[in-house]
């Protein structure tokens, strides 16, 4: 071999010199480490073998000396050198893990530490959040292999390869891939009604009265969020309750709240008894969890009206014999709302994200026009909820990021499921900007090359389908056996970022206008071709916009970074464009109307940002619009004042604070569906709320 | 003739309304602090039956009042339009935000549910502020108006 000024690269990517010195002494090492001598004409021979080109990296030179070693016939030599790399690489490993774990340290937050997964609601970085972020990288190693291996085995290696080539090139992106755990659920409780936590592995037996119905609860919350890697909702909760406040006080407790009820010295009345559950259970939750890397749980609720409720549990029997009691549930979902709204001027309470359900007629019109009413008031009182209309009781939204369409045939409390069990397996995510741009740069029809890359998607959930199944076949998921979800109503949902972008780079304008509705449902549409295509009796896919959260900004980021057109530093989560403020509130509730969301099998919300509250009229017009123009579910934003000198909560999106007029303020906004503290948000997700824009009500 | 500049969905300027904002150009009335300088030119579309009924065409249902802004170069016109809104569309109510001092006696204000009158005074503050010299008058059943200019002043508790 001729020896020039040859470049090689280095593992960083950095250049260096070529050393042949450096080769020579690893040969020289690996013949001391298994005591074998050797003349440096064997070893001008070995080196004769190896072929430096310009710019080879030091991993392509190692392995050509393994060769050499073994084509010269120095296996045991060989097998050293083999075993000094692999070392080596461990210690690198481990090194990485030193570096990170000391930026952890240092970063501002825990969400900007956390390098996989900065949505993490974790309010503060310890030890205990350092555990659950250190082996995540492991976790998305594994989730790919084990994903791959499968897609080998049903669709061949050409697709698994075409599978990693998108992902790492972010046409797609698998979200929750730090987890093991299927996505999230609406859980029905009938289970634990019934027999307790000891099928999923608990040891608490069946509730059966209110004091172990709420200790019980907040338990069984907990073992059944600590297999899921996203939210659990408990719809039936405060209908539960209902039942054992019943028991306790008497169905008509209600009507008699102010009565005292126990005979201690506070001489607690009813109204009392039943906040002070209220506070442990949503205290409780609301607390860092062990099982989950000191994350809360993501724990949601459902509030129903009367039609919804006759709908979703009209056919719903108690153990005992007795019927869910419609007034009583009706006085406790409200008086859950009044204190739960009051309770957050005090603390910073992020769980239960809340949906409240109501069906409404033709006109618009709320059917419980006494629900449309205290819906109208809660929003006017500034308190944070999702509402879900429909004009038919037919679908419902039980969950931040899912719509379940209710079927005659598949709500059966007698088997312990029903509607309520619902929920979605795994989400991967369809780059819509990077995808659409590809295709038109390289002059492909951009419906057809979608075609493919939703194609591929679908192929994906249905690998990752399987796995889930020999996950369940060897008993490892408890909640499904126990029927707390029922498998059969879990979807696979395609996710799609980057919609707006697309349009945008396709030269349409963002308004209410027959060519970009067209471009929204060409594409939307397509999705759910592959979906009702790929449907078989045990799969089921839905399609959703999903939340911008950390991924609006990696594409981004990656998609400008690969000279892509990105018309802004986090993509979209709606159909408008967030800054656009010639858009009115009308607008944007026409542009999440029933021409774009109907594809939106899965559900998107819109945040409607407000800068300031209004009044419970408007908000019952707008609730009227919502449901004229189809807009499904929907939230009003309007940021909350938190005081860092002296913690006064205010509802009003204010400058300074107005107890003690610091100019030392935070706001708890909702990003992601759910309430928290901006300061707690990660980096690129507090750029997210920066950027939001507040729609000017003035 | 009335032109108007552009138009806003709004929801503060008249309570409880989610309110279509016409924001109306030529505007004599040149008040010292003026925070829209751009009405004062007479610029923009011409603002008649067929504006009107372009707006609520498009808006359909999804509004509840109609709300001229300014207008003062020719109150007979906002007047005659107004008349229009409710014959029409006898389900929108009608506001007029005017910066005279008082609403002209060749205006008849029954054509109107809201109207706010008085320029912007700088030192006195717009209406949000209780030192104000303007006013909001709702329109009672009766056809008497209430003054309701406190309804800007009540700050929502938290």
């Amino acid at each position: 071999m001729e020896i020039k000024n040859f470049t090689i690269t280095k593992r960083d990517g950095s250049k260096d010199r070529f050393s042949l010195d450096k080769i020579m002494n690893a040969i020289l090492k690996a013949f001391e480490s298994v005591e074998q001598p050797i003349d440096l004409g064997s070893i001008s021979k070995i080196i004769s073998h190896l072929d430096i080109r310009e710019d080879i990296k030091v991993e392509d030179i190692q392995n050509q000396v393994e060769e050499a070693l073994m084509r010269e016939g120095y296996y045991k030599v060989a097998k050293s050198f083999m075993l000094y790399r692999q070392q080596h690489t461990e210690d690198r490993e481990t090194l990485e893990k030193m570096m990170f774990l000391s930026e952890y340290m240092e970063s501002v937050n825990a969400a900007t530490g956390s390098k996989y997964d900065a949505n993490a609601n974790v309010e503060h970085k310890n030890i205990a959040t350092l555990i659950g972020e250190l082996p995540k990288s492991n976790f998305i190693r594994l989730n790919r292999r084990l994903l791959t291996d499968r897609i080998k085995k049903m669709y061949g290696k050409q697709l698994a390869d075409e599978y990693i080539d998108k992902l790492t090139h972010h046409f797609i992106y698998k979200n929750d891939e730090t987890s093991l755990a299927n996505y999230c659920a609406s859980i029905t409780m009938y289970p634990w009604l019934i027999g307790g936590t000891v099928a999923i592995g608990g040891n608490s037996t069946a509730p059966t009265n209110l004091k172990s119905f709420a200790g019980g609860f907040v338990n069984m919350v907990f073992m059944v969020s600590s297999m899921l890697s996203g939210a659990c909702a408990t719809p039936e909760f405060l209908m539960y309750m209902n039942y054992f406040i019943g028991k306790e006080y008497g169905v008509d407790y209600w009507q008699r709240a102010d009565e005292q009820a126990d005979l201690s010295l506070k001489k607690r009345t009813i109204d009392k008894v039943i906040t002070d559950y209220f506070e442990q259970i949503v205290y409780t939750l609301n607390q860092p969890t062990g099982a989950r890397n000191y994350q809360a749980v993501f724990w949601n609720i459902a509030y129903y009206d009367k039609f919804y409720f006759e709908s979703i549990f009209g056919d719903f029997y108690f153990p005992d014999g007795s019927k869910p009691d419609w007034e009583g549930l009706s006085w406790l979902q409200k008086r859950f709302m009044k204190w739960f709204n009051k309770e957050r001027t005090k603390t910073l309470l992020t769980f239960p994200v809340e949906t409240m359900a109501l069906l409404v007629d033709e006109n618009g019109e709320c059917k419980d026009p006494d629900w449309g009413d205290f819906t109208a008031e809660m929003y006017s009182e500034g308190h944070s909820f999702f509402t879900y209309m429909s004009d038919n009781a037919d679908s419902l939204s039980s969950c931040c990021r899912l719509r379940n369409e209710i079927t005659d045939n598949g709500f059966s409390y007698t088997l312990g499921a029903g509607g309520v069990s619902t929920g979605s397996k795994s989400v991967l995510t369809i780059n819509l900007n990077r995808c659409i741009q590809y295709a038109v740069n390289h002059q492909i029809d951009y419906l057809e090359y979608l075609s493919s890359v939703i194609d591929l998607c679908h192929k994906v959930q249905m690998a990752y389908n399987e796995n889930l199944k020999e996950l369940q076949a060897h008993g490892m998921l408890p909640l499904f056996d126990a029927g707390y979800i029922n498998i059969g109503r879990q979807y696979l949902t395609i996710g799609i970022n980057g919609l707006v972008e697309a349009a945008e780079f396709m030269g349409l304008k963002i308004t209410p206008n027959d060519d970009y509705m067209h471009f929204v449902q060409g594409i939307l549409g397509l999705i759910e071709k592959y979906n009702k295509q790929y449907r078989t009796k045990e799969v089921m896919f839905n399609c959703e916009m999903i939340p911008a959260e950390n991924v609006g900004v990696k594409h981004a980021k990656w998609d400008r970074e690969d000279g892509y057109f990105v018309p802004r530093d986090c993509y979209n989560s709606y159909f408008y464009v967030v800054e656009d403020d010639s858009l009115t509130i009308i607008d944007k509730f026409k542009l999440h109307g029933r021409p774009y969301i109907e594809h939106l099998t899965g559900g998107s919300a819109l945040h409607m940002n407000l800068d300031e509250h209004l009044s419970k009229q408007q908000y019952l017009q707008l609730l009227k619009v919502a449901a004229q123009e189809g807009c499904n579910y929907f939230t009003f934003n309007i940021p909350n004042t938190v005081c860092n000198e002296c913690g006064t909560i205010d509802k009003r999106y204010l400058k300074e604070c107005p107890h003690c007029h610091s100019k030392n303020v935070d706001y708890m906004t909702r990003i992601i569906g759910y309430l928290k503290r901006v300061s707690n948000f990660s980096q690129a997700r507090q750029e997210e709320a920066a950027r939001r824009y507040y729609a000017h009500t003035k | 003739m009335l032109k108007y500049v552009n138009t806003d969905v709004v929801f503060q300027e008249i309570p409880d309304e989610v309110t279509l904002a016409i924001n109306i150009s030529n505007c004599p009335c040149r008040c010292p602090g003026c925070h829209s300088h751009y009405l004062w030119e007479d610029i923009g579309l011409p603002l008649d039956t067929d504006a009107i009924d372009d707006f609520v065409r498009k808006l359909a249902s999804d509004i509840t009042c109609i709300s001229f802004m300014g207008g003062d170069a020719d109150p007979k016109g906002v007047n005659l339009l107004a008349q229009y809104i409710h014959e029409e569309y006898s389900k929108l109510k009608v506001a007029w935000y005017t910066g005279r001092i008082r609403v002209p006696s060749i205006v008849n204000k029954s054509d109107f549910d809201y109207i706010k009158v008085g320029p912007y005074i700088r030192h006195l503050g717009p209406l949000g502020k209780e030192t104000t010299n303007q006013r909001m008058y709702k329109k009672l059943e009766d056809g008497s108006f209430e003054d309701i200019t406190y309804r800007f002043w009540k700050k929502k508790e938290g």
